[in-house]
């Protein structure tokens, strides 16, 4: 774990600073601050970014290693006080969309396994169209059916659950195809192995099948894809957050590396490389949970 | 981000909007009332910091204008008006400057302003710990500030600035609190105070920041419509990056005024009667590309004027801003008033450029259809700022792309952000570029044609990127920067700007775009006549 957070740390650094801009900018106003000479060099030793870029990465690894991830520069506040106050927003934006995410794929899976032909072949267009669906595309089109035609909800995000509505949706319906599609393979494999019949001889009803045996077969993937969810989440957040002005680690991040503030992005990215990391971990005991075989062996 | 979203998005809006929505007549009442809150949604990037002396760009003009004061301001006219300072002079030698402050004005800290405010905002300005650019650069001739009596001001310069009123009238020089600018960068930067109409209260990161009125203020600009405090009794400025869901908003009624509104936006809403446009084209400088002229192939003057003639700007501004954007053939903003237009130079024109190509001896083509010369062909790198760019003028640089193609010149339009940009113009490593300029007054052409502005800061930025380096246009310049007298002056100024047009160093596309966007039940919303920014001051509700 420590070693993937030092490299994930170590790629981040040379790779946001191999990127044309000057770090000394962002910390003077930005981009083209028309700084001059001597407020550069005065922020160049301020930040230590007139030392050999080994040198700062060697600096910095020290720093972090005492849980020091510097001040960000351009908000010239500590980054953990940053990414603390965004961290809330952004999280429950995840969490939340990773559940509704997956009680539309578990319906969805359900209906199209159940429903016979119809019912599966409908299932698979709005599963392919919903995974295919860029974020940016399918956050205005919300809002314009939601907000600009119906006025049913506010088009940016306001106080209360309701402003969380259809960010949530956002992110929510790409996620619920995957999932979904993964899901209804498991369930259609399930029904059709040797311990189902097995149920059904000694009794079992159709919904009992379903539940009790096809359902825990078909959350095992849907499990393992949980960490890849996370990350692709995190990901669409930069967008939502944007559209839905909601405030957050993903707008953070966008604006930190427009503006190369490198303590800002080597921060949010190593919080996010270790959320990954915990998603993953709780996965693995998920799947334990779910799975009998794992625990045996 | 946003440029990816918004071609998509402009094809939607306009598809909604036809589709209808419903138009509500607003109660229309003609006197003021007091009270309520006005929300604005800015599409302006969040700023770092509140107080403008810090850095200094636009997103702190916009802002800051709601809470803080300049020494001067200018009406619709182009005349300087009083604001804190109720009258000036200049001495004969025009070494110093003595503002006269208005009485009885107070900070909304308590604290009294006075000359020794006015030195001390200077020296915070001119301070290297501040950081600033944009009001450092404005006040370079500026030696210091002295109070020969209880209520006069006085500059000394180094050599006389007949641009100081000027650049006095900008955000980027308002006066704060002498006090408060004592107090640590970080606390200043969240809640700056002045003698604006409106306080500072609370600023919440990637969301708002709350505004309240100053119920004791007294210090309004000369073209203000009423004294007294102001009518609204608090602003929520929310930052809404996105274009689309900024007019969302707005129609949803969550917000009440939007800007940075984008030309199909703007067409979208000429049909309610919910909304109401105002026009402000930023001062400064007009939009237009400029052409490097420090390297082949535009070190040579028939190159850059064949590919002036070879851009069909016309039909490309008409199709991509819908009518919004008028073209401009000026090197200054049509706000100011000693700015020249020569259409005559600027025609469409493929045939001309062909034979000026020709007798350049870029007379043979490739199989590509592109003109080459001793085997080089005639390539022209285009980095372009995507975030300076609007998409529309993107748009409109692939349609020049086209049309210059016609002639056989190569564009590589290479779109980049913001840092990667100033990188390459830094290098030297463009043919064409186009950025925009901001600054009150004529002395934005001493900033954008001045020899001495084709050398890189060290942090690789410069204005010339047309790298003009002519000693006439240099003297011009110079000379019209000292000059108390305004027809003189004038007249250097427009001698200057005839160099630079007839020079094909810049080809002019239309005023730098401003336009904001607001409910009907808004009243009284104007922009000020110095950098365009809106002041909420006169404004009031009619719900």
């Amino acid at each position: 774990m420590a070693f993937v957070l030092w490299a994930v740390a170590t790629v981040t650094f040379f790779a946001i600073r191999l990127i044309p801009g000057d770090p000394a900018e962002a910390i003077l106003g930005g981009p083209g601050s028309q700084a001059s000479a001597a407020a550069l060099a005065q922020a160049r030793a301020d930040y230590g970014l007139d030392q050999p870029l080994f040198v700062q990465y060697l600096h910095y690894l020290g720093r972090m290693l005492r849980g020091d991830l510097g001040t960000s520069y351009a908000l010239k506040q500590p980054v953990l006080a940053v990414v603390g106050e965004n961290l809330g927003g952004t999280l429950l934006l995840a969490v939340v969309s990773l559940i509704v995410a997956a009680a539309i794929a578990l319906a969805l899976a359900a209906w199209s396994a159940q429903g016979g032909r119809v019912a599966s072949g409908v299932s698979w267009l709005l599963e392919v169209i919903a995974a295919a669906v860029p974020h940016f595309w399918l956050a205005i089109s919300l809002i314009l059916l939601f907000s600009t035609t119906l006025g049913w909800l506010p088009p940016v995000s306001v106080p209360g659950p309701i402003g969380l509505v259809l960010p949530i949706l956002t992110l929510a319906l790409p996620l619920s195809g995957f999932l979904a599609q993964v899901m209804r393979e498991s369930i259609l494999d399930a029904i059709a192995s040797p311990f189902v019949l097995a149920a059904r001889t000694r009794g079992e009803g159709s919904g009992g099948v379903f539940w009790r045996h096809a359902l825990r077969h078909a959350a095992i993937p849907a499990i393992g894809l949980a960490g890849w969810a996370f990350g692709s989440l995190i990901s669409g957040a930069v967008v939502v957050e944007t559209i839905f002005a909601r405030p957050g680690l993903g707008r953070s991040l966008l604006t930190a590396v427009q503006q190369r503030d490198v303590p800002l992005v080597l921060g949010v990215v190593l919080v996010v490389a270790l959320g990954y990391m915990l998603v993953t971990t709780l996965t693995d005991l998920a799947d334990r949970l779910v799975d009998p075989r794992l625990r045996a062996s | 981000m946003k440029r990816v979203v918004s071609p998509v998005v402009s094809i939607l809006a306009v598809a909604l909007v036809a589709a209808g929505c419903t138009a509500a007549t607003a109660p229309t009442g003609t006197k003021p009332v007091s009270g309520g809150t006005l929300v604005y949604a800015t599409g302006d990037a969040e700023p770092t910091c509140l107080d403008p002396h810090v850095g200094g760009n636009y997103p702190q003009a916009l802002i800051a204008s709601q809470y803080l004061e300049s020494l001067v301001s200018k009406n619709t006219a182009g005349e300087i008006i009083p604001w804190l300072a109720t009258k000036w002079s200049e001495a004969p030698d025009g070494l110093s400057w003595d503002f006269t402050l208005k009485k009885d004005v107070k900070f909304t800290d308590g604290t009294a302003l006075t000359p020794e405010t006015i030195a001390a905002n200077v020296a915070h300005v001119q301070d290297p710990a501040t950081t600033s650019s944009t009001g450092y650069l404005a006040l370079q001739k500026v030696t210091g500030v002295t109070a020969p009596s209880a209520d006069v001001a006085r500059f000394t310069l180094s050599t006389p600035d007949s641009a100081l009123l000027d650049s006095l009238s900008q955000p980027w020089l308002a006066i704060e609190s002498a006090t408060a600018l004592k107090r640590s960068q970080a606390v200043n930067c969240e809640s700056p105070v002045g003698t604006g109409p409106f306080i500072v209260t609370k600023w919440t990161r990637q969301q708002s920041v709350s505004l309240v009125r100053n119920d004791s203020y007294s210090s309004p600009p000369a073209d203000a419509t009423h004294s007294g405090p102001a009518y609204l009794k608090a602003i929520d400025w929310r930052f809404l990056p996105d274009s689309a869901s900024r007019y969302a908003a707005l129609q949803a009624g969550t917000v009440d005024v939007i800007d940075n509104v984008q030309p199909d936006t703007l067409v979208a809403a000429k049909g309610s009667a919910d909304l109401v446009t105002l026009d402000a084209p930023r001062p400064g400088a007009s939009n237009r590309i400029e052409l490097n002229s420090s390297i082949a192939p535009f070190d040579d003057v028939r190159v850059r004027e064949a590919f002036i003639r070879s851009a069909n700007v016309n039909d490309a501004v008409t199709t991509l801003f819908f009518g919004t954007a008028k073209r401009s053939y000026s090197a200054l903003s049509s706000v100011e008033k000693s700015g020249i237009s020569e259409p005559s130079l600027f025609t469409y024109d493929q045939k001309a450029a062909a034979k000026l190509l020709d007798e350049a001896g870029w007379s043979t083509k490739n199989a590509d259809g592109y003109r080459t010369k001793n085997g080089a062909v005639l390539e022209l790198s285009f980095p372009v700022s995507t975030n300076q760019s609007i998409p529309a003028e993107q748009s409109l640089f692939e349609q020049l792309q086209a049309t210059s193609k016609q002639a056989g010149f190569k564009v590589d339009l290479k779109p980049l952000d913001l840092s990667s940009w100033y990188g390459a113009l830094g290098k030297n490593l463009y043919n064409l570029v186009s950025a925009p300029y901001t600054k009150v007054g004529p002395d934005v052409l001493r900033t954008l044609f001045d020899s001495a502005g084709t050398k890189p800061a060290p942090s690789g930025y410069f204005a010339n990127h047309s790298q003009v380096k002519d000693p006439a246009l240099d003297a011009l310049l110079e000379k019209a920067a000292t000059l108390s007298d305004a027809a003189e002056r004038l007249s250097l100024y427009k001698k200057a700007q005839k160099i630079v047009l007839e020079g094909f160093y810049i080809l002019p596309l239309y005023d730098q775009q401003n336009h904001y966007l607001h409910r009907s039940v808004v009243k009284g919303l104007r922009a000020m006549p110095t950098v365009s920014t809106p002041t909420m001051y006169d404004s009031w509700l009619s719900r």
